[in-house]
């Protein structure tokens, strides 16, 4: 009788097709503009004391996110969150930790203007870029302009990132049916979904579609604040409510969550089972699990071998 | 309407319709890419909004779902919604309550998706826990297989299912009130440590899920009862109404655009229609043109420019000029028609006698003028065909209906350059001549000397107006019974530039053919006046001629003289030139009267020869007659001519009218006039006429 009743509990939850999608593997880009963002992305002159470029706290090469638990910008001045990585950032519904941008375009404004990042606004920009007889020649070369508009700067940098997807990692090939997974992955796979970890990490960036409290079940660390989604919405309900982070390149963008207080997967995994799952899960549990996580590494960008 | 008007009509049409045209075809277009363009987004906003409801049900069934699909169709409803708030057709005012449907339908979708947001985080714990429950109960229920378990145990397991009954009921028929007012919490009865962390585990999530489930439950109710399908329908709606109304005037503007159409249609070929019939008048115009500068009209004989033309062109032309002789009367007694047909008559006349005659042509000249031009042909031979023409034309009958008319013609005949004016100057002096009816031009004839004499004569008359040398010359008349001079009749004299003095019957013939007759009257009038205002004692006598007294300018120059010199004018006799008639008798009594009323005499000249018609007398106020010279003279020789004077004198006599004798030239004359009782006497041997009168008025008979 139980068992009819739990049978009966499961399948009122039928299982959909592979809720995680995989990155295409060539997405169309432009190169000539993404070439020139990537110049404006590692340039230091788009900060204010020319000390700081996008790629400081977004390493591209790596992961795409910053060692560090908040990033150093203008002035040495230090950050309120976590960088998020940049990579694959295009598929991400919303941007930044709290979704305030909705697309990259807005969200590249953001470091540029934040007085604790590159600290600039979109005159000195525009100055710094119209004074560089080499960008001058470039845009006028990709864009057909002989003077720099900002917008035009923010056009170039969001087609370079749109270029910077990770495809054809393990997984996305055992997706596509070209590998096998290890008999540990796949186990830790089935574990991801059957714990719920897929609830809110699901879709193409495994994660980055929807927004979750920090602290479903056992109430996270609240003292320290952070811009959460409650810092925009100033709904109670919203405090500690961040954007679910994508898990692809995961085992690179260490260390984790909005606060950077996990050092190591293992952390992540089990400060996310207490807290958002109410599960504690066997060392043999978390290892499979991540075993599957490093399935999601995928290639560097294309667009990083290309110049 | 004329020609060029219609053409800036139809212009104007034309432009207007293009105009017209092109504006409706934008705005058509503009509207219905417009009209399209809402109705496709507002299309796949409602697909899109449909969609996702299917998605977050699909995400609730489903125990885990991937959260792109959502957000992808929130985006799409997102940017279906932006091209419906930028549509161009919210511009027009009328579209007032789909700008505010839209407005609400803003907040709406941001609400549904602030829902959503909710919705996918309760989603993820709730389906997180209902699985871990499901899976821990599972777990456990391994033990109570292996008989592990105590009646509390069981109880434990019982329990347990019961609460995940309850939510399976719930989440079926997402029925809140299956989880309300009943125990969805495991009481901890067992003392085993085992049990204890079961239920501890248990609860935590039961917690979770009893203090959620309620809120899930309202939030995905709420997704699917949002109000945006009733505003998308609302939209619709308005939307639609609108822009029926937006397409029934398009409608109508088709209409009329088709009516200014075919406007223009029928004017373009009420206009082709007018250029035809005009083309048409034009060619016919053309061709009677291009046939009357060759032929005449009415005898459709070649015509005078025809012959002129072929004059150039042959070699020893010959012409015979026929003219039919007083065709005036013919005119005039049967009416121009029936004139127009005798020329017509005649043309066909001359052109069956012609026919055998080689390098001969027929031509009309001009009114009842008709030429015959040879080529090479000897003189004797034309003058010949022309008398033998002549005889023919008279002795013919041209019959009309049952009317004979006989006319006869004259005929020239010229071979001496210039053709037509020789031919012509002939054919005027065979004119004169009754008794020929046909002429041959030659050089012996003189014609041209005295035309040439006629210019000359003009021109010198011409001249000596201008140089001022038109005189008057003053003859006296004497009163026979006193022999005292008491008039002096002015006579006109033309002074030549070497001097020499020309009576008037050398020049005043030639005058009297142009308009210099009226100017040499007038100077006349206004020097004899000028004269006789010099010489009160005697009164003066002026020639007027009929002519003059019917022109009203020189009539009203002379009574205007006469107003300004009344004392003068009441001095002067007008000399009646009787030599012409006098036709018009009430003028001339009118003209009498007035001459009366200053004061001045009538007096009848040249009394007694060529048209002397007694009744003048009896009907025009007459002073004083002038017994023709012609009479006078002769009365000494011809004892007819005495007679005649006598006769006048006692019938003068009778009427009160005084006398005078002209051509008086001998002692005997003057001494028979003086007989007789004639009252003046005029002539050489009274006096010649000088260019002044004389001082004395004494005269003796020597």
């Amino acid at each position: 009788m139980f068992k009819l009743l739990i049978s009966l509990l499961i399948i009122t939850f039928s299982y959909a097709d592979e809720p995680i999608v995989p990155i295409p593997l060539n997405e169309p880009v432009n190169v000539e503009k993404a070439k020139l963002g990537k110049e404006l992305f590692f340039d230091p002159a788009l900060s204010r004391d020319n000390s700081t470029a996008c790629v400081n706290c977004h390493n591209i090469y790596n992961g795409g996110a910053d060692e560090r638990i908040v990033s150093e910008g203008f002035n040495g001045a230090k950050g309120n969150i976590q960088s998020p990585t940049v990579l694959n950032a295009r598929y991400n519904f919303k941007q930044f930790w709290n979704g305030r941008a909705s697309n990259l375009l807005e969200q590249a404004n953001g470091p540029l203007t934040n007085p604790a990042e590159h600290n600039m606004d979109s005159q000195k920009v525009e100055l710094r870029v119209n004074s560089s007889e080499k960008y001058k020649k470039s845009f006028q070369a990709v864009y057909g302009v002989s003077y720099i508009k900002y917008a035009l700067v923010l056009d170039a940098i969001v087609e370079f990132e749109n270029a910077l997807t990770t495809p054809n990692s393990k997984f996305d090939r055992y997706l596509r049916s070209q590998e096998e997974l290890s008999k540990q992955e796949k186990e830790g796979y089935t574990l991801f979904k059957q714990y719920g970890c897929i609830t809110c990490h699901n879709g193409i960036n495994v994660g980055g579609n929807s927004f979750q409290k920090m602290g479903t079940f056992i109430a996270y660390n609240t003292n320290k604040k952070f811009p959460d989604k409650a810092a925009i919405s100033n709904d109670e309900r919203d405090i500690n409510v961040f954007k679910v982070p994508t898990l692809r390149n995961i085992s690179l963008t260490a260390p984790y969550f909005h606060d950077g207080s996990a050092k190591t997967l293992k952390e992540a995994l089990t400060a996310m089972s207490k807290h958002n799952l109410g599960i504690k899960l066997s060392d043999e549990e978390t290892a499979k699990i991540i075993a599957f996580l490093e399935t999601l590494t995928g290639q560097r960008p294309k667009i990083l071998d290309l110049f | 309407m004329n020609l060029k008007r219609i053409i800036y009509l139809v212009l104007a049409i034309g432009i207007f319709s293009s105009v017209a045209l092109a504006f409706f075809y934008i705005k058509q277009k503009n509207f219905s890419e417009t009209y399209k363009e809402f109705l496709t987004s507002m299309y796949n906003l409602e697909n899109a909004q449909a969609n996702l409801n299917y998605l977050i049900l699909q995400n609730s069934v489903y125990a885990y779902h991937n959260h792109d699909s959502i957000f992808q169709k929130q985006q799409e409803i997102l940017d279906a919604y932006n091209i419906l708030k930028n549509s161009a057709i919210l511009y027009d005012a009328r579209y007032g309550s789909v700008k505010l449907s839209l407005e609400q339908l803003k907040d709406q979708l941001k609400e549904n998706n602030e829902k959503i947001e909710q919705y996918l985080m309760l989603n993820a714990g709730i389906k997180n826990s209902l699985l871990f429950l499901a899976r821990h109960v599972d777990n456990a229920s391994k033990t109570l297989e292996a008989k592990q378990c105590t009646q509390e145990c069981q109880d434990t397991f019982l329990q347990a299912s019961t609460i995940l009954k309850h939510y399976n009921d719930a989440s079926r028929t997402q029925d809140i009130d299956y989880i309300s007012n009943v125990n969805l919490l495991l009481s901890n009865r067992s003392t085993e440590e085992k049990d204890k962390e079961f239920v501890n585990s248990f609860n935590l999530h039961a917690a979770y899920l009893k203090k959620q489930y309620p809120q899930y439950l309202a939030i995905t109710k709420s997704i699917f009862n949002n109000d945006v399908s009733s505003t998308l329908k609302k939209l619709r709606n308005d939307f639609t109404t609108l822009t029926l109304s937006d397409f029934q005037a398009l409608n109508a503007f088709t209409f009329i655009l088709f009516g200014v159409f075919l406007l223009f249609l029928s004017t373009i070929s009420y206009l082709f229609f007018v250029y035809v019939k005009e083309n048409k008048k034009l060619l016919e115009t053309k061709e009677s043109l291009e046939y009357s500068l060759i032929y005449d009209q009415l005898t459709k004989l070649y015509n005078r420019a025809s012959l002129e033309q072929k004059l150039n062109q042959i070699e020893k032309p010959h012409i015979l000029l026929i003219n039919i002789d007083n065709f005036k009367n013919i005119n005039d007694i049967y009416g121009n028609s029936f004139g127009n047909n005798l020329l017509v008559k005649l043309a066909r006349f001359l052109e069956i006698k012609f026919a055998k005659i080689k390098n001969s042509g027929i031509y009309r000249l001009g009114g009842d003028e008709f030429g015959v031009l040879f080529s090479d042909i000897e003189n004797s031979i034309a003058l010949n065909i022309a008398h033998v023409l002549e005889k023919e034309i008279s002795s013919h009958s041209f019959i009309f209906g049952d009317m004979e008319v006989h006319i006869t013609v004259s005929i020239s005949s010229n071979s001496i350059h210039p053709i037509l004016e020789n031919a012509d100057l002939a054919l005027k002096l065979l004119k004169k001549d009754v008794s020929r009816s046909v002429i041959e031009f030659k050089e012996s004839l003189n014609l041209k000397r005295s035309v040439r004499e006629n210019l000359q004569m003009l021109e010198a008359i011409k001249t000596a107006i201008f140089e001022d040398r038109i005189v008057p010359y003053f003859q006296p008349i004497v009163n026979l019974q006193t022999l005292k001079i008491e008039k002096y009749e002015a006579l006109v004299r033309l002074i030549l530039q070497d001097g020499q003095c020309l009576a008037p019957y050398k020049f005043l013939e030639t005058a009297k053919k142009s308009y210099l007759y009226e100017e040499i009257t007038r100077i006349m009038i206004k020097k004899s006046m000028q004269v006789a205002k010099e010489y009160p004692q005697y009164r003066f006598s002026i020639n007027i001629s009929m002519r003059d007294i019917l022109n009203e300018d020189i009539t009203n120059s002379l009574f205007k003289k006469f107003d300004a010199e009344r004392e003068v004018a009441s001095r002067i006799d007008i000399e009646l030139l009787e030599s012409e008639d006098l036709h018009n008798f009430d003028k001339t009594q009118e003209f009498i009267q007035k001459v009366h009323s200053y004061g001045a005499k009538i007096l009848i000249d040249d009394f007694g020869s060529g048209y002397s018609n007694f009744s003048y007398f009896a009907t025009l106020d007459i002073d004083s007659v002038k017994i023709d010279g012609s009479i006078v003279r002769e009365i000494t020789t011809n004892e007819r001519k005495l007679h005649m004077l006598r006769s006048i004198h006692q019938f003068s006599h009778g009427m009160e009218i005084l006398d005078i004798a002209e051509f008086v030239e001998t002692k005997e004359i003057a001494l028979l006039l003086c007989e007789i009782g004639v009252t003046y006497g005029q002539g050489y041997y009274f006096g010649m006429p000088l260019c002044a009168p004389l001082e004395s008025d004494v005269v003796t008979l020597s």
